[in-house]
C-alpha cells in the first residue's frame, strides 16, 4: 500500500505557510529524490508522510489510513525517517545497544530481533563499531548507526534527509551499496538532497519542489530536460550534460557514459 | 527584502535605540534602581496602605511602559497563587487575640489577617519589582547598560548565553522528540509510555549540549572574543540624562530613609 | 612570505593513541586558495586547527616539528592575536551563533564589536557582507532561530565582516543548497581577488577544481600529494586517496580509456566545454 498526499498543505501555527499544495504517491518499494532549494517545502512534505506534521489541508494516507488518524510513532513503524543530524538521534552508549533499543522498545522475540539487528547491521556495515560510544565514532558513521536505528524496525519506507552531506567516497559507495540492498528487499526509499549528482547516479524518479509544491514529478531524463523546471527549482544539470546540452550534442543526455558516447 | 531596508535596518544602528516609549527608554540601572526603591518602601513603612500602594503603582507604570494588560494578567495570577497562599499560611497560623471564627484547631483572628494580608503584600511588592522589571526590560538591555558602566564583556556573555541555551535546550528537546517519534518510538499517551520515552529524549538534549559548548568557545574565539582591545558596541542606549541618575539617587534615598526610620523607630 | 610553513610535523591528540597529522611538510602560499581534500578523518580538520593554532592552544596534544605562521613558530604566537590574524569559519553552522545577539545585525557585528571597531565603520562593513552573500531578509531575524542553512550563511558573513587577511574555511557549503554554494564559492573568488589568502575544506571536488589554486590530498593523517591543482587533480595519487574527480575530468579519463583521449585534461567546465567543442569542430572539418 502506497502513502498518499492529496492536495496536502500545511502552516505553522503563526500562520506562515510551509506547503500551499502538494500531491504525490510513493508506492511500495519505489525510490524517489525530492530537490529544490532550501525553504522550497521538501523537508515539510516528508514530515507530514511520516505523520511528524499533520496537514492543515488536504489529506496524507499512509497504507489507506488518514495520518490524523494515528500517532506519529505508529505510523513510523511503516514509514521511518533519519533526521539529517544523526546526534538529534542517538543517545546509547554503544552502538549495539543503540540498534536493538527499538526492538526491546517494542518488546519483539527474541529470533526477530536478532534477525532484525543483522539485517540493520550489514546493510549499513557498521558491523566494526558494534562496541563504539556513537559519540565517539566519526560522523559519516554516526550517521549509518543512526540509519540503522531506523531501519531495524519493520518500516517499508524509508526517509533519508540529505544523507550525503559529509559523506566522502567512501561513505558515498557503502550508501550507494545500502540503497541497492533495499531495493532488493522492496524498502521503498524517499531521499531529500542537493546532491545531483547521487541522485542522477540512483535514482529513477525524481520530484522538483519550489514554493510549497511538486513543479516537477517523473524520470530523471525528464525533469533535467526541462530549462524551466530546473530554474524554477535552482537546480543544476551535471557539468558535462550542460556542456553537452550548450554544444547542442543532446537535449536528454544525464550521466558522465551519456556524454562519453556524444562526444565525436 | 530590498536592499532598501537593509539600508533602513542599518540606519537604526546609527542611532541610539529608542523603543518609543518613556518609561522603557530609560537607563535600566536607573530603572532598576527606581523599582527596587518602591519595594524597599513597601517592606520598610509599617502598616496595610503602603505596600498595597506600591503594587498598585507597578500595574499603573505598566500600563505606561506599554505594557499594561500581559503585566497585569500575570501579576494577578502571582497574587492569587503566590499571594493567597501567603495570606493564608498567616492569617490560619498565627495566634491572636481577637478571634473572628475558628475551624478544628485552627483559628483565624484579626491579628492573623492583618499580619497575612501585610506580609503577602510585601512579598508581591518585591516580586512585582523584578517582574515590572523584565517586562520593561530586555535581558541585553540591561547587560548593555552595565557593560557602559564597566562590567566585563564576559560576564555579560555568560549571563545572556545562559538564558538562551535555557530556550536552546527546549529547541533541542523538542526537535529529539522528534527525531525519537520519527524512529518508532511512542512519546505520546500515558505516563508509563513517556516515562519510558524519556531517557531517549534527555540524553541526546545533554549530549549535544556538551559537546556544544567546547565548540562555541572555539567559534567565539574566533570572533575576538578573547581580544584585549576595548569592546566597541553596535546598539547603543539613550543617553541617560543628569536628571533621571538625579531621580534614582532620590528613590534610593527615600528608600534608604524609610529603612533608617524604621530601624530608629521614627515610622 | 608564506602563510604556513610545516616541517615534518606529528600531532598526536592527548586523548588519542594514533598520530591525527603525521609526516606533513607543507608550505602554504599566500594569496592563494588553497583546498584540502581526504576521506573522512584523514587530518583536514585536524590541519584547519593547526594553522589556526587551536591546535595546540585549544585542544591539547603532542606536537613534533615545526610550525610556522606568517613567519612566526606557532608557540610564539599569543593565540588571541592569532585568532584575529586568521579568521576562521567551522563546519558546524549550528554552534557558531553566539546566542547572545538579537538580530542577524547584530549577531554579524559581533566579532567588530570584540575588535573595538568604531560603530559607523562597523555598520558600514556588516552592510557590505549582507549584501555579498544576498541575506538581506535574514537581517531582521533573530540568529537562534533560523535554519541550519541560514546559520551557516550567518557564520560566513560574521567571519568575512571581521576581514582578515587569512580565512581558514571548514566545509562552508555542507548545509546549503547549489545557489548558496555559488554565492559562497563566489565570494571566495572575491576574497581572493583582494589579496586574502584562503585554506579551505571542501568535499564538492567541482568546485574545488573551479576556484582552487593549490591543493594537498590527505590520507590517515600523512599528504599524499600536494601542488598546483590541474596537477593534482589529473594525478593517479588522487584516486588512489579515494577522492572523487571532478565530472569533467571523468569524462577525459573515459574518454582516455576507449582511445579517445583530449589533448589536455579538463579540470573546469570551461575547459571541458572548450576540448568538447574542438572536437566537434575536427569531426565536422572532417567531413
Amino acid at each position: 500500500m502506497p502513502i498518499e498526499l492529496y492536495r496536502a498543505a500545511f502552516a505553522y501555527p503563526d500562520g506562515s505557510p510551509a506547503l500551499s499544495s502538494v500531491t504525490l504517491r510513493v508506492g511500495d518499494g519505489e525510490r524517489l529524490a525530492i530537490v529544490g532549494q532550501n525553504g522550497a517545502g521538501k523537508t515539510t512534505t516528508v514530515k507530514l508522510m511520516n505523520g511528524l506534521l499533520k496537514p492543515t489541508h488536504g489529506e496524507v494516507r499512509v497504507d489507506g489510513v488518514l495520518t490524523t488518524d494515528r500517532t506519529t510513532a505508529q505510523i513510523a513503524r511503516i514509514v521511518g525517517y533519519v533526521f539529517q543530524n544523526p546526534d538529534d538521534q542517538l543517545f546509547a552508549s554503544d552502538v549495539r545497544t543503540e540498534i536493538e533499543y527499538l526492538p526491546r522498545h517494542l518488546g519483539w522475540p527474541d529470533e526477530m530481533r536478532t534477525e532484525r539487528v543483522e539485517r540493520a547491521i550489514d546493510i549499513t556495515g557498521i558491523r566494526p563499531h558494534l562496541d563504539a560510544n556513537p559519540k565517539d565514532l566519526p560522523m559519516a558513521i554516526r550517521k549509518f548507526v543512526a540509519i540503522a536505528a531506523v531501519l531495524v524496525g519493520a518500516c517499508r519506507y524509508i526517509v533519508l534527509d540529505e544523507p550525503t552531506a559529509g559523506l566522502d567516497a567512501r561513505g558515498l559507495d557503502l550508501l550507494r551499496s545500502m540503497l541497492d540492498h533495499l531495493r532488493d528487499d522492496g524498502t521503498a526509499v524517499v531521499t531529500i538532497t542537493h546532491d545531483m549528482r547521487f541522485v542522477i547516479d540512483t535514482f529513477d524518479r525524481v520530484v522538483a519542489m519550489a514554493d510549497g509544491t511538486v513543479i516537477a514529478d517523473g524520470r530523471c531524463a525528464d525533469v533535467f530536460a526541462d530549462d524551466e523546471v530546473l530554474h524554477r527549482a535552482r537546480i543544476k544539470r551535471l557539468i558535462v550534460a550542460q556542456i553537452a546540452r550548450d554544444l547542442e550534442l543532446s537535449r536528454t543526455a544525464l550521466t558522465v557514459d551519456d556524454v562519453v558516447a556524444l562526444v565525436p | 527584502m530590498s536592499t532598501a531596508t537593509l539600508a533602513e535596518v542599518a540606519e537604526t544602528y546609527r542611532h541610539p535605540e529608542s523603543l518609543g516609549n518613556f518609561l522603557r527608554d530609560r537607563n535600566p540601572i536607573t530603572l532598576l534602581v527606581a523599582l527596587v526603591s518602591l519595594a524597599v518602601v513597601a517592606a520598610a513603612v509599617p502598616g496595610l496602605i503602603t505596600p498595597f500602594a506600591v503594587c498598585a503603582v507597578f500595574v499603573l507604570l505598566a500600563f505606561a511602559g506599554g505594557v499594561g494588560p500581559a503585566y497585569t494578567a500575570t501579576y494577578l495570577k502571582l497574587w492569587a497563587v503566590v499571594g493567597f497562599i501567603l495570606f493564608l499560611l498567616r492569617a490560619l497560623l498565627l495566634d491572636g487575640e481577637h478571634v473572628y471564627f475558628t475551624f478544628g484547631n485552627l483559628q483565624v483572628t484579626a491579628e492573623g489577617v492583618y499580619e497575612g494580608l501585610r506580609f503577602a503584600a510585601v512579598v508581591m511588592a518585591i516580586c512585582g519589582a523584578v517582574t515590572l522589571f523584565f517586562a520593561l526590560v530586555t535581558m541585553r538591555r540591561l547587560m548593555l547598560a552595565l557593560e557602559m558602566r564597566g562590567v566585563s564583556p564576559r560576564a555579560s556573555y555568560v549571563l545572556l548565553a545562559s538564558f538562551q541555551s535555557m530556550t536552546d535546550l527546549g529547541a533541542t528537546a523538542k526537535v529529539v522528540l522528534d527525531a525519537q517519534k520519527a524512529r518508532g518510538i511512542e512519546t505520546e499517551g500515558g505516563l508509563i509510555t513517556r516515562a519510558k520515552a524519556f531517557f531517549p529524549v534527555l540524553a541526546p538534549v545533554f549530549l549535544s549540549a556538551m559537546t556544544a559548548t567546547e565548540e562555541r568557545a572555539i567559534a567565539l574565539d574566533a570572533r575576538a572574543f578573547n581580544s584585549p582591545a576595548a569592546h566597541s558596541h553596535l546598539v547603543q542606549l539613550p543617553r541617560t540624562a543628569t536628571w533621571e541618575w538625579l531621580a534614582a539617587g532620590l528613590f534610593a534615598a527615600v528608600a534608604t530613609a524609610c529603612v533608617m526610620g524604621r530601624f530608629l523607630g521614627w515610622l | 612570505m608564506a602563510l604556513a610553513s610545516l616541517r615534518d610535523v606529528r600531532f598526536t591528540y592527548a586523548y588519542s593513541d594514533r598520530p591525527a597529522l603525521d609526516g606533513i611538510t607543507l608550505e602554504i602560499e599566500s594569496g592563494m586558495v588553497h583546498g584540502i581534500v581526504g576521506l573522512n578523518a584523514s587530518g583536514k580538520t585536524t590541519l584547519c586547527s593547526l594553522i589556526r593554532g587551536i591546535v595546540p592552544h585549544f585542544h591539547k596534544g603532542e606536537l613534533e616539528g615545526s610550525v610556522e605562521i606568517l613567519g612566526r613558530d606557532l608557540l610564539e604566537w599569543d593565540p588571541a592575536e592569532l585568532s584575529r590574524t586568521i579568521g576562521c569559519v567551522f563546519d558546524n553552522p549550528f554552534t557558531q551563533i553566539s546566542g547572545i545577539r538579537e538580530t542577524v545585525f547584530e549577531e554579524i557585528a559581533l566579532g567588530l564589536e570584540n575588535l573595538g571597531t568604531p560603530r559607523a565603520e562597523m555598520i558600514e562593513r556588516v552592510e557590505r557582507v549582507v549584501e555579498q552573500l544576498g541575506i538581506e531578509a535574514l537581517v531582521r531575524k533573530n540568529p537562534n532561530g533560523l535554519s541550519g542553512g541560514q546559520r551557516q550563511k550567518v557564520a560566513f558573513a560574521s567571519i568575512i565582516a571581521m576581514d582578515a587577511d587569512v580565512i581558514v574555511i571548514d566545509e562552508p557549503t555542507s548545509q546549503l543548497d547549489p545557489d548558496a554554494t555559488d554565492a559562497v564559492f563566489g565570494i571566495i573568488a572575491d576574497l581572493k581577488a583582494q589579496g586574502k589568502s584562503i585554506v579551505l575544506v571542501e568535499h564538492k571536488i567541482d568546485l574545488l577544481a573551479e576556484y582552487a589554486d593549490r591543493l594537498t590530498v590527505l590520507r590517515a593523517g600523512r599528504i599524499v600529494t600536494t601542488g598546483a591543482a590541474r596537477d593534482v587533480l589529473t594525478s593517479d595519487e588522487l584516486i588512489a586517496a579515494e577522492v572523487p574527480v571532478p565530472e569533467v575530468t571523468e569524462l577525459s579519463r573515459r574518454l582516455d580509456a576507449i582511445g579517445r583521449p583530449f589533448v589536455r585534461t579538463p579540470i573546469t567546465s570551461a575547459e571541458a566545454a572548450a576540448a568538447v567543442s574542438a572536437r566537434i569542430q575536427e569531426a565536422s572539418n572532417a567531413h
